[in-house]
């Protein structure tokens, strides 16, 4: 999925991803961090639902889905793209850490959790290819 | 005496008059009936009427049956040839059946229940009533052979329609009749336990009576002249005698029943049981049904014995009546009970009771404060729980995430090229510092409220719990979804508290946690191989989570003998 061609260089076909977080500063900040990164940001969505519906129409491959949204759990969101048909690689994020939400995370069908403090294209890849492993 | 008394004195003399008027008329006129039964049908009206009228004088009963009674002799009166009266004499009988009918439908509150019974009675009404301004114009006594009859005739001579009157008249009780037993039917699956038990006679004899109206119908239309016709008479005479009968004898039950209150008075010299005086009025009264409730704060609120609010039975009077027993002026209490009971006799079972019912009240109010109290403490705690969960929300959603987006917004600095290392030193110190600020406010706002129990509701913040503690602890859960906040968040604070408790004294190897629901309540228990020895009156916090669980309406044990582990059992009513 991810190499196009090998010729010496991973010459990388940018990882399309999509913001679902109620925080309009945060989102732009991850759009600014993962964007030079090389990451494709191909929506920001402000509350589940919205995310859920943006997933549907755009098909990224990572969403990168806060916990504690206005309208649902991002927990549940988790769990309906998840179950969906195609579902994108779910990272979850928030500014609590993994551990405050006990064995929730695993539980929700997503692939990773990352405190917001502690994003970085970095870890994001880390989580990213350990999934796919 | 009083005016009434006098009035009623009055109607009895008019009455005697009217009846033994009509009887002598027919008796001089030799008309062929039997006069002694004929006067003790009317006579037992007019006199149970009388006795009605001055018993239960809001009833309808009372008129009802004077107008029978007077209907009834207007056929002897009919005889003496007196204008109007030989026509209405000749339909005397139709014009009676109608104020029967209603006595029968709304004995014995006197009121119509239903729109059917409304209609079935209007029915008989327009027939009866009807057929009698039919015959005033249109019937010739002279076709009946009474040609010195001395009065004006019928302005609209007809034979040929008062006949076809007459004859749809004759037959009417074929429709009529089964409308009625309808109507009985139904009121009867209606009725209550103490209503059937006043209605039984009466409608024993009304059945009959139906059924004797029934075969009537067949019958030929003259009495005088068919012995089965008249036989049919003179049994629905014994019948109909035996209304006024069963009424007098309802009067004189609830006068009767007067003297169970006496026995009442006796019963209640000794001390009750709680609730003893709820049964001891439903005896008396035999409403087992029968509720009482208690006055409190003026008369502005009702409770029960229990100290629980009681409504009560609004004006449109939905099959309970309320009676209010108000000694002296003051409210202390209300008899919910049967309508069909005699609302005298509930005002003296009532009275007979006040001291016992003001004791009775005082208790209530006790319990009712005792309630009160509990409400709002429960109130307070889910008040202090909703106020955590918004503190820690507002750290989340302010604090925390400035503090996250300053974070990431060092980190893109640190990372940008050419920046002078001195710079980046502090930067670097800058977001250290910054990481354990944040550290440090997570872990305020966990112990504040845990964002999983809104989040993903109690099993997992249980789990979270078990897992973040040193000591292992196993969880077993039986039960799915989620439950109502407070039980949710008093659930996590007994487990959360007592699993910090086993990590700090108990000394244990391990931990249980069961979390079941059950019979309405959620069972939680947190066990220990420890050392046992706690004590809810030496600290701990479990007192406070006693305090807690009792403010939800649960209760709380401790099992923990030296030596042998400690075992918490709460149970929480689900739905507090």
């Amino acid at each position: 999925m991810r190499g196009l061609w090998w010729d010496g260089t991973i010459l990388a076909m940018a990882r399309r991803i999509l913001i679902v977080d109620d925080s309009a500063g945060f989102r732009a900040q991850a759009r600014t961090l993962l964007t030079a990164a090389g990451f494709d940001v191909v929506a920001e969505a402000e509350d589940g639902l919205s995310g859920v519906r943006a997933t549907r129409e755009l098909t990224p491959e990572v969403v990168l889905l806060d916990v504690q949204l206005p309208d649902v759990s991002g927990f549940d969101v988790a769990r309906m793209l998840h179950d969906g048909p195609d579902p994108p690689a779910i990272i979850l994020i928030s500014s609590r850490e993994a551990s405050d939400y006990g064995r929730g995370i695993d539980r929700s069908g997503a692939s990773g959790f990352i405190s917001k403090a502690d994003l970085s294209a970095r870890t994001l890849e880390a989580l990213l290819d350990g999934d796919e492993r | 005496m009083t005016a009434r008394r006098w009035w009623l004195l009055a109607l009895a003399v008019g009455a005697l008059v009217w009846a033994l008027g009509g009887e002598w008329i027919s008796i001089s006129n030799g008309v062929p009936e039997n006069h002694f039964l004929d006067a003790m049908v009317g006579l037992s009206f007019f006199g149970a009427g009388i006795v009605a009228i001055d018993r239960r004088p809001g009833n309808v009963i009372g008129p009802l049956m004077i107008c029978y009674a007077a209907a009834w002799f207007l056929g002897n009166w009919g005889q003496t040839g007196l204008p109007l009266l030989v026509p209405l004499g000749f339909v005397g009988g139709t014009l009676s059946t109608p104020f029967l009918v209603q006595i029968l439908f709304v004995y014995p509150s006197g009121r119509i229940q239903t729109t059917f019974e409304r209609v079935v009675l209007w029915g008989v009404y327009v027939l009866s009533f009807g057929v009698a301004l039919v015959v005033l114009l249109a019937w010739d006594p002279r076709a009946f052979g009474c040609l010195d009859c001395w009065h004006t005739y019928a302005p609209f001579p007809s034979s040929a329609v008062s006949d076809m009157v007459l004859r749809i008249n004759d037959r009417a009780a074929l429709v009529l009749v089964p409308l009625f037993f309808v109507v009985l039917v139904l009121r009867w699956r209606r009725a209550s336990h103490a209503e059937r038990r006043e209605l039984a006679p009466l409608w024993t004899a009304a059945v009959l009576l139906a059924i004797v109206y029934l075969i009537g119908s067949f019958a030929s239309p003259d009495e005088t002249s068919n012995s089965f016709a008249y036989l049919l008479w003179e049994v629905r005479g014994i019948l109909e005698i035996f209304v006024p009968i069963i009424f007098v004898w309802g009067l004189l039950s609830t006068r009767l029943a007067q003297s169970a209150v006496g026995s009442l008075v006796v019963e209640l010299e000794r001390p009750l049981p709680p609730g003893g005086l709820r049964d001891a009025l439903a005896r008396t009264l035999g409403d087992p049904s029968l509720e009482v409730a208690y006055a409190i704060e003026g008369d502005e609120h009702w409770v029960d014995a229990d100290g629980q609010r009681v409504t009560l039975p609004g004006p449109p009077v939905d099959r309970r009546t309320a009676t209010t027993i108000a000694p002296e002026g003051e409210a202390l209490a209300v008899l919910i009970h049967d309508p069909a009971l005699d609302e005298g006799l509930v005002r003296s079972a009532g009275a007979a009771a006040g001291l016992a019912i003001a004791n009775e009240r005082l208790r209530a109010q006790v319990r009712a404060q005792l309630e009160e109290v509990r409400a709002s403490r429960q109130r307070i705690v889910e008040a202090g729980d909703r106020e955590r969960r918004r503190v820690e929300r507002n750290l989340h959603d302010g604090a925390q995430q400035r503090l996250v987006t300053i974070s990431l917004g060092l980190a893109m600095l640190r990372q940008r090229e050419g920046l002078d290392p001195a710079t980046g030193k502090a930067v670097a110190h800058a977001i250290e510092e910054l990481r354990s600020a944040m550290g440090e406010l997570r872990e305020l706002a966990r112990g504040i409220h845990p964002a999983i129990l809104t989040e993903e509701g109690l099993v997992a913040a249980v789990e979270m719990v078990a897992d973040r503690s040193s000591v292992p602890v196993q969880v077993h859960v039986a039960f799915e979804g989620r439950l109502p906040e407070p039980v949710e968040a008093t659930a996590y604070y007994v487990v959360s508290e007592c699993i910090a408790n086993v990590a700090k004294y108990a000394d244990a190897s391990g931990a249980l946690v069961g979390l079941e629901r059950r019979n309405g309540s959620l069972h939680v228990e947190v066990a220990d191989d420890g050392k046992g020895g706690a004590d809810v009156d030496r600290g701990s916090g479990l007192r406070g989570l006693e305090d807690r669980v009792a403010a939800v309406g649960g209760t709380f044990r401790i099992e923990s003998p030296r030596g042998e582990g400690t075992r918490v059992f709460a149970e929480i009513p689900t739905d507090a």
